[in-house]
């Protein structure tokens, strides 16, 4: 747990010091990225644990109402590893009901992550409101497959959403890709604004210490940084279309 | 009355001039497809000459390299001057001066990586890079309302 408190600290001060976040818009939508490794600095040859935080947006130029998301995709470069051998999962069914303090007494050794949600809830006859969830994401299967389970909680009004995101071959420079399904059970009202994750996780197996995700910087001995995409997000909506934006960032060498 | 009709001709010929920028200033839609048009196979021709880039500079190779940035840095500068040519939407006149200001100093990083992987200076070639891809970010950043794909500055292009 210390080490998370190390890497979301390292990350925040990472995410203040770099530029805002890369937007793109298509007509009247405009879709926002931003996100980063912590440590920047990594070993060439072989990867290093890291944490990945990753901020995504929608928002409306004029300021009307937004659409439906019914897809998130989030691409992540092959060069990353994810490793779950021998760490703990967590089935959907304990978290379907449960509070956040409920889901990790049941789950907490599967938490890979945290982060929240923010959304704008119009329902009929009444004025546009907002609602903030907690997210907290831990590692799943569902049918075989890798899965980064989101379990989100907002007090007010109380309300629980889970939300697998799973795990997929990507394409191109994005060889790893998150794809996760808005359930339409959570009916026509919420509409996605903003969401931030950081995920990260030590764990120990066989007796040795792994990580949810690693890295490496692979450059040339006498270079001291390099770019690489980081990550891709793509929304894709209620009425058929899509939209996304892709960031790069730089790791140093060590 | 002879006297009168130069005068009169003269005075419709400066109201001509003086309404002609007006009316050939195409609206913000119409800018925006025009550049599209002519970004797209730059783009696409871009793609092309930096495939593998990264990974040359990644293998040491840098004049493999550099020979990929030099092509695509006369791509860049060709669009450029291409799309600069194109009549402005009146509104958007500063917005765009600003936009052209930082596809510039673009063109004028992508000369200076290509300049500098040439003499195998690999660590400065790395430097202008951060400062190409930040400037690439402020210029979508200026024409974000406009929607441009094929124009917008992607870091994906480049190899």
């Amino acid at each position: 747990m210390r080490r998370l408190v190390v890497a979301l600290a390292a990350l925040a001060a990472l995410t203040a010091t770099v530029a805002q976040a890369e937007r793109a818009q298509r007509g009247n939508l405009i879709v926002s990225l931003d996100g980063g490794l912590s440590p920047l600095a990594l070993p060439r040859d072989r990867p290093a644990p890291v944490a990945v935080h990753l901020e995504g947006g929608l928002q409306t130029a004029d300021r009307s109402p937004l659409p439906r998301v019914t897809r998130i995709e989030l691409g992540l470069p092959a060069q990353g590893v994810v490793s779950t051998k021998g760490l703990p999962t967590c089935p959907p069914r304990l978290l379907r009901d449960a509070k956040p303090p409920e889901a990790l007494a049941f789950c907490r050794d599967a938490l890979v992550g945290r982060g929240s949600l923010r959304a704008s809830v119009a329902l009929p006859n009444q004025g546009p409101f907002s609602v903030r969830a907690g997210v907290l994401a831990f590692n799943a299967r569902i049918d075989g497959s890798r899965v980064v389970l989101l379990h989100a909680y907002t007090a007010d009004p109380p309300t629980v959403a889970v939300l697998p995101l799973r795990l997929r071959r990507g394409s191109g420079r994005f060889g790893l890709a998150l794809v996760g399904d808005l359930s339409p059970a959570l009916g026509p009202w919420p509409r996605l604004r903003r969401f931030d994750i950081t995920l990260f996780r030590r764990y120990l197996y066989n007796s040795g210490s792994r990580s949810y995700l690693s890295a490496s910087c692979p450059i040339p001995e006498r270079l001291t940084a390099g770019f690489f995409s980081l990550a891709e997000l793509t929304f894709r909506l209620a009425d058929g279309r899509r939209i996304g934006t892709a960031i790069a960032r730089s790791c140093r060498a060590r | 009355m002879p006297r009168l009709i130069p005068i009169v001709f003269l005075a419709l010929a400066l109201l001509a001039a003086a309404d002609a920028p007006a009316a050939e200033a195409p609206t913000r839609d119409e800018y925006v497809e025009r550049l599209e048009v002519m970004c797209k196979p730059d783009a696409e021709a871009t793609q092309r000459a930096m495939k593998g880039a990264r990974g040359d500079v990644r293998a040491e190779r840098l004049a493999v390299a550099a020979r990929k940035f030099a092509k695509a840095t006369a791509i860049f500068g060709g669009t450029v001057k291409q799309i600069s040519a194109v009549p402005r939407p009146s509104a958007d006149t500063d917005r765009l001066a600003k936009w052209f200001t930082y596809l510039n100093r673009q063109e004028s990083y992508l000369g200076q990586i290509t300049a500098q992987l040439r003499q195998d200076h690999g660590i400065k070639a790395q430097r202008l890079t951060a400062r190409f891809i930040h400037t690439g970010n402020l210029a979508n950043n200026v024409v974000l309302a406009f929607g441009f794909n094929w124009c917008s500055f992607k870091f994906s292009r480049y190899g």
